[in-house]
């Protein structure tokens, strides 16, 4: 029996990093042009892994959670999923996570949606055992609300008789198992020994699960999987991007990993303290590959003089128009811009406005009592007036 | 920068004319109005900025009229390192030459010349210091704005710092600050508000902050709504739990309360029961008790019949006893009425013959006094008579005495005057004078006087007879004259003489008197009745009164008939026949009043009969009525039965009450209250309950149509579009913030540090120009001049004054001194002419003088700047000792002079002479 694992669709996020306005509004930052164009991406790769299930002629595909970005997502977010939806061939199954719970607002029985959705498209909202098709049953452990206070896994478990012979169960769960977030306090956790037992004694043949964005594997038997986003959604993800084929039988689950996702987000650490590492930033942003598909988060660290800020900031905007998003991560970055003699001397000033730039420099020093970013960036405005031309 | 010389081609009214000026000190252009003075420096202006396509109104104003030909100017300029030579037309056939003489010789043309002149220009000289040093024609000469003047400052500066700093780059910071006000402005206004970027970036943070509150809150919302929704699930549940374990228990106390009500009910029937028999029991007793009241009413009525007829019997009694009071009290009555009728009359006889007595006195009186009026009246007309007859009156015999008097006096004055006759007898004689015989005694003298005539004789012996003058004849005729008067008069009253008339006067005198004395005796007579008719009308009154019907005659009534002793005792009979009358009417008046409280007596008497005799017949009628009644009641009914009735239903109604006591004490141990209590609240829980599960409904159906609503709100997509805004709102915001604070700090230090520079350029500056101001104002004058180089004060003699304040003429000097102070204050490379055109028009001859020293004192240092003067008055400007005068005359075209109305002056002549070539040059200096 094959299906396609998937989960956290996440249709109709939105991410700062890319911008909030048309250009013209957004004063020289990043734009909402790539927003609308990462929304769309969220859709093609649902349509991508769409059309995988119905070439590799999977029985259904389990989504495990967090189809929709909330519960409070507009009609037109719904809307665009169910087209999506509309043009699989094969049975979709749709379980509320924690960001679209089975509750009063649960988006998943909205009217919007109830009319759209397609006939093939069936929504877990109850618990329980679900037979989808002869022999192939999906145990269902939906959210019902946004903050439940125990194991829902756990608790669809316990409850079960093995599984009769010739029938495959499959469990479909959201929410981090506990090995992977051991400190927490989280009651909602999923107890990995529990979800072990079951797959040992044939409760269950498979745990599909969602939450977590990055593709991830169980140590200890590998039919725990996470299957992550089909399409990158932050910064701190480590694989994500795919679905998994799975074909199942009664003593083991081979699972393929198919990548589906074409966006990168991806974060860059530099240290910056001469003209050269200013070179190889420059060089390793050019390098890289699709950037109208990918956001690039640099922390930056290091002493720049001036002029060598300037240049950052000259070769930051030179790159910021080809990605999505350039940003640079300011509670990570420990940038300083300290003045140096030969600045001074590039500026090339007589009389008072030599004094005044003596006393800027002093500040920007750090001298005490000043302040000496405003003092820099008062320096950078000299810096810039004195080039501009009479 | 210097210039060499300016040449000038179809320019204005200048045809061609080429104007050589000294490289030092001061050059004084001298002509006429319109010669082409100001032209000249309008030229140069032309020549530098005005690039030789252009079309500018001065250039086009500065084309001849009716020429052919573009104007063109020519200048020799040296500055900086550079010495050229650079030509420009315009508008016909324009052309640009350059060429750079020094320090590499350059030739070019058109744009590229202009250009290269800019750049020179730019790089060596300061073009705003040498518009800001230019006095134009017809304007005061005010202060120069000289605070910008790179020149200057950079030559302020080096005196500053005692002149060792070199700048080799000293445009760098030319409008550093002004391009920071203009950095600053983009964020700031003036005033400080945020404006432009940063008030965009306030806006938009504002805009943000309050799109994400609202999304923020409606999300919030919905997350209420749903666990609301779950919290009315959970307890709709309980409610209809409630509700089903409720109903049981309302169903066994409805059941003990259904069979409590029907034994309620019994107790009611018995209760009523024993209620009716005891009101039976009441009826019987009532009725037996109606029985005993009616016996005792009859009994009473009998009783009082009785003693009504009694009290009638009793009072026959005293009714014959008013009657018989009543009848003697008439009789007496009667009799007192009559004696006090017959001492009346016996007083009224009394009375009557009283007033007979005293008429009959009065009669006398009356009658005496009459015959006294009559007496009276005889005397008085007598008097009055003899009055009637007397015809001197008192007037007439003054007239008399008067006229006597006058005959004494005229007499009296002849005889003064007159002769006097001396008779001196020595023996006694008898003479006769004058008739008369007097007898002399012997001795005796007797003087006569002599007026009229006189005879005096001795009888028989002599006769003598004197006769008075003339003059004495006239005063005897005078006396004669009152004679006759008098005796005239006299005869007119018809009395003898004077004697005679006072006798007559005397008579009638007394019988006025007496007349007088009669009329006061008639008045005291008829005192109390008007006249005498009155009187006797009286006195007849009288004697008719007395019946006497005598005649009226005086005498017969003054008879006497009584004396008044007859009238006393009269009187006292009368008085004591009254006051018996009087006793007897009062004893009439007692017995009259005794008789009527009889008769009341009687009547009273007879009323109370009356009523006594009909009340003891309506108490008779009473009870007779009353025993009928009771009468037919025993017949009806008779007493035993009554009393037999009223004791068998009391009877009754005890028992029936006894019942209705027993069975209420049975049901009030099954406690109804508590049971009723019960099931009256068990209703109310249900009914609670439903209300209860009625408002779960509804908020539940009000819930999840607001949540329905808010699913097709996407308040997801806006909050998220929200939260995205307001990240990129603060970014954006701290970003601007951050140039907004750079940008005033820039601003801020670098104007800080300008004016400590500017401050320390004062000194130098104020030095220069004190020196200068003092050769025209005297060594007591100090000046106050503030950062941006403007002279703020003058003190002349210890009196500080506002430049403003100041008179034009001063203003215009001290104007004069601070631009020479910059000429003589620029660096040498740095220095532009100073031109002045048309100046100290108002500064008077002395001053004009010592002005001139402050020319040559700020040009006399080696390499001071030039100093171009253009002047249609020379005289203003013959004090500058080393000026170089060059006069000015008009450049003509050929032909244009027949156009010329007046006589060209005298300097004109070297010019007309070689006219349309280069003439005016330059003169030898006046003065080395």
């Amino acid at each position: 029996m094959r299906f396609v694992h998937t989960a956290d669709w996440q249709l109709g996020m939105t991410r700062r990093v890319l911008g909030a306005r048309p250009p013209k509004e957004a004063a020289g930052g990043l734009t909402g042009e790539a927003q609308a164009r990462f929304a769309q991406a969220r859709l093609d790769a649902v349509s991508a892994l769409g059309r995988l299930a119905d070439e590799r002629g999977a029985a259904f595909v389990l989504v495990c959670g967090d189809v929709f970005e909330s519960n409070l997502v507009g009609p037109d977010v719904v809307a665009r999923a169910c087209e999506a939806l509309a043009a699989f061939r094969t049975p979709v199954l749709l379980l509320p996570g924690n960001h679209d719970p089975a509750d009063a607002a649960c988006v998943l029985r909205r009217p919007d949606f109830a009319r759209r959705c397609p006939p093939h498209v069936t929504v877990l909202d109850t618990p329980g055992v679900h037979e989808v098709a002869p022999g192939v049953e999906v145990v269902a452990a939906p959210w019902r609300s946004k903050h439940p206070l125990t194991d829902l896994v756990g608790e669809q478990l316990t409850a079960l008789e093995p599984a009769p012979p010739g029938t495959l169960r499959v469990l479909a769960g959201h929410g981090e198992l506990d090995v992977l977030d051991p400190d927490d306090d989280e009651p909602a956790r999923i107890r990995r020994d529990g979800v072990l037992a079951a797959l040992a004694d044939g409760r269950v043949h498979y745990v599909a699960l969602g939450d977590r964005h990055s593709t991830w594997v169980d140590a200890a038997d590998d039919r725990i999987r996470h299957a992550g986003t089909p399409e990158v959604t932050d910064f701190d993800e480590v694989d994500p991007g795919n679905v998994l084929v799975v074909d199942l039988d009664v003593h083991a689950a081979r699972v393929t990993t198919e990548p589906v996702g074409r966006w990168r987000f991806v974060r860059h650490d530099a240290r910056l303290d001469t003209d050269d590492d200013l070179e190889a930033l420059d060089a390793w942003l050019a390098a890289q590959p699709d950037k109208e598909r990918a956001a690039v988060r640099l922390a930056l660290v290091g002493t720049l003089s001036l002029r060598q800020r300037g240049r950052l900031d000259d070769l930051l905007a030179a790159h910021e128009h080809a990605f999505a998003a350039v940003e640079v991560l300011a509670q990570h970055s420990d940038l300083a811009t300290v003045p140096d003699d030969a600045d001074l001397d590039d500026l090339d000033l007589h009389g008072f406005a030599a004094d005044a730039a003596t006393e800027l420099f002093a500040a920007a020093r750090g001298a005490p009592g000043e302040t000496p970013d405003e003092a820099r960036d008062a320096l950078r405005l000299l810096h810039r007036l004195v080039g501009t031309p009479r | 920068m210097r210039l060499h010389r300016i040449r000038l081609r179809d320019f204005r009214g200048v045809h061609d004319r080429e104007v050589t000026l000294a490289e030092r000190g001061v050059t004084v252009l001298q002509g006429d109005n319109e010669v082409g003075k100001t032209s000249t420096v309008a030229a140069l202006d032309l020549l530098f900025d005005a690039a030789d396509s252009s079309r500018r109104a001065e250039i086009r104003a500065a084309q001849p009229a009716g020429v052919d030909a573009g104007p063109e100017v020519e200048a020799e300029v040296s500055t900086g390192p550079y010495r050229f030579v650079y030509r420009k037309r315009w508008l016909r056939r324009p052309r640009t030459e350059l060429h750079v003489l020094a320090p590499v010789p350059e030739q070019l043309t058109g744009a590229d010349a202009h250009a290269r002149v800019s750049a020179i220009l730019d790089e060596t000289m300061d073009r705003v210091l040498w518009r800001g040093l230019r006095v134009e024609q017809h304007t005061a000469v005010g202060q120069a704005d000289l605070g910008g003047q790179d020149a200057l400052t950079r030559a302020l500066d080096r005196a500053a710092t005692g002149g060792s700093a070199a700048r080799p780059d000293p445009s760098a910071d030319d409008g550093l600050v002004e391009r920071a006000v203009e950095e600053l402005r983009r964020y700031r206004t003036p005033s400080g508000r945020a404006t432009g970027e940063l008030r965009a970036a306030d806006v938009r943070l504002a805009a943000a902050e309050a799109e994400y509150d609202r999304c923020r809150a409606a999300l919030e919302a919905v997350e209420r709504d749903v666990a609301a929704r779950d919290r009315l699930d959970g307890d709709a549940a309980s409610v209809r739990a409630r509700r089903r374990a409720h109903a049981a228990e309302v169903a066994e106390l409805e059941d003990r309360w259904a069979g409590l009500q029907s034994r309620l009910r019994e107790v009611e029937t018995a209760r009523g029961r024993a209620v009716l028999a005891r009101e039976r029991a009441e009826t019987a007793r009532e009725r037996r008790e109606a029985r005993d009241a009616l016996v005792a009413a009859v009994e009473a009525d009998a009783d009082l019949a009785a003693r009504a007829a009694e009290a009638l019997a009793a009072h026959e009694g005293e009714h014959t006893a008013a009657r018989d009071e009543r009848d003697a009290r008439r009789c007496a009555d009667a009799a007192a009425r009559e004696a006090s009728a017959t001492a009346r009359r016996r007083a009224d006889d009394t009375a009557r013959a009283v007033s007979a007595a005293r008429d009959r006195a009065e009669l006398a009186d009356l009658a005496e006094r009459l015959r006294r009026v009559e007496e009276a009246e005889a005397g008085r007309t007598a008097a009055e008579r003899l009055l009637a007859a007397t015809s001197v009156d008192a007037d007439d015999l003054a007239d008399l005495e008067d006229l006597a008097r006058d005959l004494l006096r005229a007499e009296a004055a002849r005889d003064a005057a007159a002769a006097r006759v001396e008779l001196v007898a020595p023996a006694a004689l008898t003479v006769e004078v004058d008739g008369e015989t007097v007898v002399l005694a012997p001795g005796e003298t007797r003087v006569l006087p002599v007026a009229g005539s006189r005879s005096l004789s001795v009888p028989g012996v002599l006769d003598v007879r004197v006769r008075p003058g003339l003059d004495e004849a006239g005063r005897d005729d005078a006396v004669r004259e009152r004679a006759r008067e008098l005796a005239q008069r006299c005869d007119e009253l018809g009395v003898a003489d004077l004697d005679a008339a006072r006798a007559a006067r005397r008579r009638a005198d007394d019988a006025a008197r007496r007349a007088d004395e009669h009329r006061a005796a008639l008045a005291r007579e008829l005192a109390g009745h008007g006249d005498a008719a009155a009187l006797r009308a009286a006195h007849d009154a009288v004697r008719e009164r007395l019946g006497d019907t005598g005649p009226a005659d005086l005498f017969s009534v003054a008879e006497p008939v009584a004396s008044p002793v007859d009238v006393a005792p009269l009187r006292r009979a009368a008085d004591g026949a009254r006051e018996a009358a009087d006793d007897a009417a009062r004893r009439a008046d007692e017995a009259a009043a005794a008789c009527r409280a009889a008769e009341d007596a009687v009547r009273d008497a007879d009323t109370r009969a009356a009523v006594l005799a009909e009340r003891a017949a309506d108490a008779r009628h009473a009870h007779v009525r009353r025993a009928e009644e009771l009468r037919a009641a025993r017949e009806a009914e008779p007493d035993a039965d009554l009393a037999a009735a009223e004791d068998e239903r009391r009877a009754r109604a005890r028992d029936a009450e006894r019942e209705h006591e027993a069975m209420a004490a049975a049901l009030a141990d099954d406690d109804p209250d508590t049971v009723e209590a019960r099931v009256v609240n068990a209703r109310a829980v249900d009914e609670r309950l439903a209300a209860e599960a009625a408002r779960l409904e509804r908020e539940h159906a009000e819930t999840t149509g607001r949540l329905q609503a808010a699913g097709l709100e996407g308040w997801h997509d806006q909050h998220a579009a929200a939260a995205t805004e307001l990240e990129a709102a603060v970014r954006d915001h701290d970003a601007v913030a951050r140039r907004a604070a750079a940008a005033q700090r820039l601003h801020d230090t670098l104007a800080r540090h300008r004016e400590r520079v500017r401050r320390s350029y004062v000194a130098p500056f104020r030095a220069q120009v004190e020196r200068l101001a003092r050769i025209v104002f005297g060594a007591s004058l100090s000046l106050e001049i503030d950062e941006d180089l403007r002279i703020t004060h003058r003190t002349l003699d210890g009196t500080t004054v506002a430049f403003s304040a100041l008179s034009s003429g001063a203003q215009e000097q001290l104007g004069l001194c601070a631009r020479l102070a910059c000429a003589a204050l620029v660096d040498p490379a740095d220095g532009v002419p100073v031109v002045i055109d048309d100046a100290l028009g108002h500064t008077d001859p002395e001053r004009l003088s010592r002005l001139g020293a402050v020319f040559t004192a700020a040009t006399a240092a080696d390499g001071a700047a030039q100093v171009i003067v253009l002047t249609c008055t020379p005289e203003r400007y013959h004090g500058i000792g080393a000026a170089t005068v060059v006069a000015l005359a008009p450049s003509r075209r050929p032909g244009e002079r027949e156009r010329d109305r007046e006589a060209p002056p005298p300097v004109d002549d070297t010019p007309l002479r070689a006219p349309g070539t280069v003439v005016d040059l330059p003169r030898a200096p006046r003065a080395g």
